[in-house]
């Protein structure tokens, strides 16, 4: 019998299909053949085809923009957002809208040219998440800002395009994305009547129960989420509640990188190196002058990443409608997962 | 200077390239590519789908034989089953219930390569009455709350059969999405006395630069929050919430604003996958629709949705709707 989940945070329903499942073998990672690569314009020695670095690790003191460094950040060469100019709010009959403002921003994780996160360093997978850190903290102090949202496009199928070279992007925007009011709306609700974090409570919940546990270290846990809406969805949660991803201590910004790297490493040592998504969920910039702005977001908010590994194609009618059917329950694709040696 | 545009109705921004539009030829799409092979929707395969529920056929020719213009059956791989009680349950903090719901798919031809742009006026028509036969069925059984018919087009846009079809499933809740739309018309419907989407096809009348045509009864438009680069909208210009309400009248008109629609999309696109939805209101007991306004949303497959859309809830979307109604107005 199928199953219909709803997601504790937002509400989502989703169709746990067992009818059509599939084992968790039988998920092929490539039906989407990635055009042959261009030159990569990310790699060491090739600093004069980006646009000039905004942020980089030079542990031997070099120049800006020239060879040396272990990570950089760079404008995006084709920005969605641009960091000029004012918001310019306006209405246009029924409609609303306003200037396409924000920062768009590229960071390249690694001089090498390696694609995939998963094989690269522990170490150096935490000077990324410390360079995240620093960024979000930087584009906070521009007031036009309300959220910074940190994402991977990793493979031809999940939007990473031709070029492979291992990379994450920043966006900051001037509105809260809708996805992230609704967890926020979502969790303030849950804590309004239990005065509890609902992530805390999943936490709590997936811990005692196992099924979807795949990974439980150092201060970290990683699940296949209860209302999972694509097969071998993970989450990554920080076991010790904190809404703000930036407040990371230093010394665990180590086990977070060593959590990441697992999980990636079993999705490609698992399914055969799929494309996939991660995108990081922290609270929204808290400006202490606005009224009424995420005040208990503290309490009742919990950051978290969520990683999508594209297996299987989403139909238009799943973006279309919220609705989604996923082919293999969450507590198979965790077995799988922590099954999986690396 | 790009725009980020307002959903009137869900609150959702959208961000338009208008600095850099991508033109249709931009896009790397990938195109539907036939692979033929044992099809069980083609004429005299019949017995290899489970029985039918419902068809359209030829005088004195028996269920699950040739003889038929258009064919339901129950899918044979359903999200959802039909028997049993809807047991809802806790699991700790979680909510669960059992799947129960219907998933039927509608053949709309026996020809396996004949899109909705190959078919006849009349053939059009057939079908689309035909989904208001289901729906209207499926919505006696008072356990189901939503009806949603969509067609997914080319395996890019998540088909797993060639042979052109829509799925029909009757759900047992109405979904996210809907529920956020209905309420979002609902709200303005209480605040202005006035449907927004009745305002928005008089607006959009009146600016004209997205409106990709129009006949009696229909109006096809890029909106202005496109969440996909193409999305075109067709909706019916008379007030009405629910898609199985539509007049015997209207059914004409609204096959050939399909066909046309999906004909315009091929002369600029060849090879195109695509989906399509229909919007409309719940079933059985859901109050306060009468604000809403059912259409039909149409989504070419030309990009591969990406992290930021999906962790966000932003859409980038690389045409504005205005470039895009008029290539396809020109067509």
């Amino acid at each position: 019998m199928p199953e219909l989940r709803k997601d504790p945070i937002i509400g989502r329903w989703v169709i746990i299909a067992t009818e059509r499942a599939k084992r968790p073998d039988q998920f092929s990672s490539s039906y989407a053949e990635a055009p042959a690569e261009t030159a990569c314009p990310f790699c060491e020695g090739a600093e004069d085809s980006t646009p000039p670095e905004i942020y980089s690790v030079r542990p031997r003191g070099s120049p800006a923009n020239s060879p040396g460094w272990e990570l950089r950040v760079v404008p995006s060469i084709s920005p969605f957002l641009k960091i000029e100019g004012d918001l310019e709010r306006r209405g246009k009959g029924l409609y609303d809208l306003m200037n396409g403002i924000g920062a768009h921003e590229v960071v390249i994780e690694t001089n090498k040219h390696i694609a995939n996160m998963a094989d690269i360093s522990e170490e150096q997978i935490s000077r990324v998440i410390t360079c995240y850190i620093d960024r979000m903290l930087d584009l906070e102090k521009d007031r036009r800002f309300k959220y910074v949202l940190v994402f991977k496009n990793y493979g031809w199928s999940s939007g990473g395009g031709r070029v492979k070279h291992s990379r994450s992007q920043l966006i900051a925007t001037p509105v809260n994305p809708k996805r992230v009011k609704e967890e926020l709306s979502g969790a303030h609700f849950y804590y309004d009547y239990h005065e509890r974090c609902v992530f805390c409570d999943i936490i709590k919940q997936e811990m005692s129960s196992k099924d979807r546990m795949i990974l439980d270290i150092d201060g970290f846990i990683a699940i296949s989420p209860f209302a999972s809406r694509f097969p071998f969805e993970v989450w990554i949660m920080p076991k010790k509640h904190s809404c703000d991803f930036t407040a990371l201590e230093q010394d665990r910004r180590r086990d977070l990188a060593r959590i990441m790297k697992q999980v990636l490493l079993k999705l490609k040592k698992g399914l055969n190196d799929p494309a996939y998504n991660y995108v990081i969920h922290s609270a929204p910039f808290r400006r202490p002058s606005k009224a009424g702005y995420w005040k208990s977001v503290d309490y009742d908010y919990h950051w978290h990443i969520e990683i999508i590994p594209r297996l299987t194609r989403v139909a238009g009618f799943e973006w279309g409608t919220g609705f989604y059917i996923c082919p293999l329950t969450p507590e198979d694709a965790a077995k799988f997962l922590r099954e999986v040696e690396v | 200077m790009s725009e980020l545009r307002r959903d009137p109705i869900g609150g959702r921004w959208v961000i338009v390239d208008t600095d850099h539009p991508h033109r249709p030829e931009d896009y790397e799409y990938e195109p539907l590519n036939w692979r033929g092979g044992a099809c069980p929707f083609c004429y005299g395969n019949e017995s290899m789908t489970p029985p039918e529920i419902e068809a359209i056929r030829d005088p004195h020719t028996s269920p699950n034989t040739p003889g038929w213009q258009v064919r339901v059956v129950s899918n044979k791989f359903p999200a959802l089953q039909i028997e049993g009680e809807l047991d809802r349950r806790g699991l700790g903090i979680y909510d669960m219930s059992n799947g129960v719901g219907a998933h039927e798919v509608l053949i709309e031809t026996p020809y396996h390569q004949k899109d909705i742009s190959d078919l006849l006026d009349q053939e059009v028509e057939n079908f689309l009455l035909m989904y208001c036969r289901r729906a209207l069925d499926l919505a006696r059984d008072k356990r189901f709350k939503y009806i949603m018919i969509f067609k997914n087009f080319g395996a890019a846009a998540g088909a797993s059969l060639e042979h052109p079809h829509t799925q029909i499933i009757a759900l047992p809740m109405v979904p996210k999405s809907a529920a956020e739309e209905i309420k979002g018309a609902q709200n303005y419907y209480e605040y202005r006395e006035r449907c927004i989407y009745c305002d928005i096809v008089r607006q959009e009348i009146q600016d004209k630069e997205r409106i990709i045509s129009e006949n009696k009864h229909f109006l096809s438009f890029c909106p202005f929050i496109s969440r996909f680069p193409f999305e075109a909208w067709i909706m019916p210009k008379k007030h009405s919430n629910s898609f199985c309400n539509i007049l015997a009248e209207e059914v004409p008109s609204l096959a050939s604003m399909l066909k046309e629609t999906i004909t315009r999309f091929k002369g600029i696109f060849a090879g195109l996958s695509y989906n399509f939805i229909i919007h409309s209101a719940p079933v059985n007991g859901e109050s306060g629709t009468e604000g809403y306004h059912w259409h039909i949303e149409f989504m070419p497959k030309l990009m591969r949705v990406a992290g930021f859309e999906w962790g966000s809830g932003f859409y980038l979307v690389p045409t504005p709707p205005e470039l895009a109604a008029r290539y396809l107005r020109e067509k």
